[in-house]
């Protein structure tokens, strides 16, 4: 059965300016400007949100799960794990401490 | 000249002040119900929840309306929604008719909030303060009504001769019905003489320059000539809106006295 829907968007959502757009889901649409129209109501109605992006899901490269194996670490890399570190909430804070 | 309370309306200009709440928050419940009646029935799934949503956005406003209604005395917001008769509300004839299909309904929606922006942003002026309030706190998510319903009529009004055609009879159909959003009434003179509205043939002007480029865009041609269909603001309804209420009001009127 060929598929009737419309083209994948997917949609990226950010709860506040200068937050990073964040992965919420996608929404079927015809183009992108339509897409925005109806993920604005899909994704935004129940949270905050000052901005929304929409991808065609088309567009976006994929690695293959087939290859998940190159993330895999065959050494101890902890020494790249930044969470050991003490991070301050922003620099002028630990600055004015 | 400011009225910061509702309490400071006294003799026409408070009559008149519900006459128009009456009249906006009407509209908003009638559209509010007709858009909900496609909650399940929607093209695609993501169309139906989009209008679902603003169906209930329009039925918020409506509340808000009432509720000022209420503080100036009029009886309570559910009671106003659900235990009036039909010669009572005061919506225009264009929000009563049944949602046909689709391309009706979005057509509607967008005539509908285009006249709702064009008034929300005067309505935003008002000397009346609470009301301004209210107006600019509802223009948000006004804009994105009308957004939503442009997006549909360009794309409607385009796509193929079969929509294209289904879309100008909806226009030809809705548009004397749009024109009655704007009936002038009784109180269109203390209303502007007391800066609370303007009048409504000053809001129609503006409505109409404000579809014009969406229309032509669309490729979808203006009725000339029409005849506006008045009486809702005065009462005088065709049976949709009897039909509507004795759907929307049959549980209400089971036990009017019911706690919810």
């Amino acid at each position: 059965m060929p598929d009737t829907q419309w083209k994948v968007f997917e949609v990226f959502h950010q709860q506040a300016r200068g937050e990073p757009h964040v992965h919420v889901g996608s929404i079927h649409a015809p183009d992108a400007e339509m897409a925005l129209v109806l993920a604005k109501e899909q994704y935004c109605r129940r949270q905050a949100c000052v901005n929304l992006w929409v991808v065609p899901a088309e567009a976006i490269q994929a690695t293959s799960y087939e290859n998940d194996d190159i993330f895999e670490r065959a050494t101890d890399k902890s020494y790249r794990e930044s969470w050991g570190y003490k991070t301050p909430k922003t620099i002028h804070e630990e600055g004015a401490a | 000249m400011t009225l910061n309370a509702l309490e400071s309306l006294v003799g026409i200009n408070r009559e008149a002040a519900i006459n128009l709440l009456y009249r906006l928050a009407d509209d908003e419940l009638i559209i509010g119900h007709r858009n909900s009646e496609w909650t399940g029935h929607g093209p695609i799934l993501e169309a139906d929840i989009a209008f679902s949503s603003m169906a209930q956005d329009e039925m918020g406003h409506a509340q808000a309306y009432y509720q000022l209604l209420h503080q100036l005395g009029e009886r309570e917001p559910d009671v106003l929604a659900f235990g009036r008769k039909p010669r009572e509300f005061r919506c225009a004839s264009l929000v009563c008719l049944p949602k046909g299909d689709w391309g009706f309904s979005v057509l509607r929606q967008f005539l509908y909030d285009a006249a709702e922006t064009v008034r929300l942003a005067a309505l935003a002026n008002s000397s009346l303060l609470p009301l301004a309030q209210l107006a600019g706190k509802l223009r948000g998510e006004e804009k994105y009504h009308l957004m939503h319903g442009r997006t549909w009529v360009l794309r409607l009004g385009r796509a193929t001769d079969d929509s294209h055609g289904k879309m100008q009879a909806a226009l030809d159909f809705a548009y004397p019905h749009a024109l009655g959003l704007f009936e002038p009434t009784e109180y269109d003179e203390p209303l502007a003489q007391a800066g609370i509205s303007p009048r409504e043939d000053e809001l129609r002007r503006q409505w109409e320059s404000a579809i014009a480029p969406v229309l032509a865009d669309s490729g979808l041609a203006v009725p000339e000539g029409t005849k506006p269909v008045y009486g809702g603001r005065v009462g005088r309804h065709a049976d949709a809106l009897k039909e509507l209420l004795d759907g929307m009001q049959l549980v209400y009127n089971i036990d009017p006295t019911a706690k919810w």
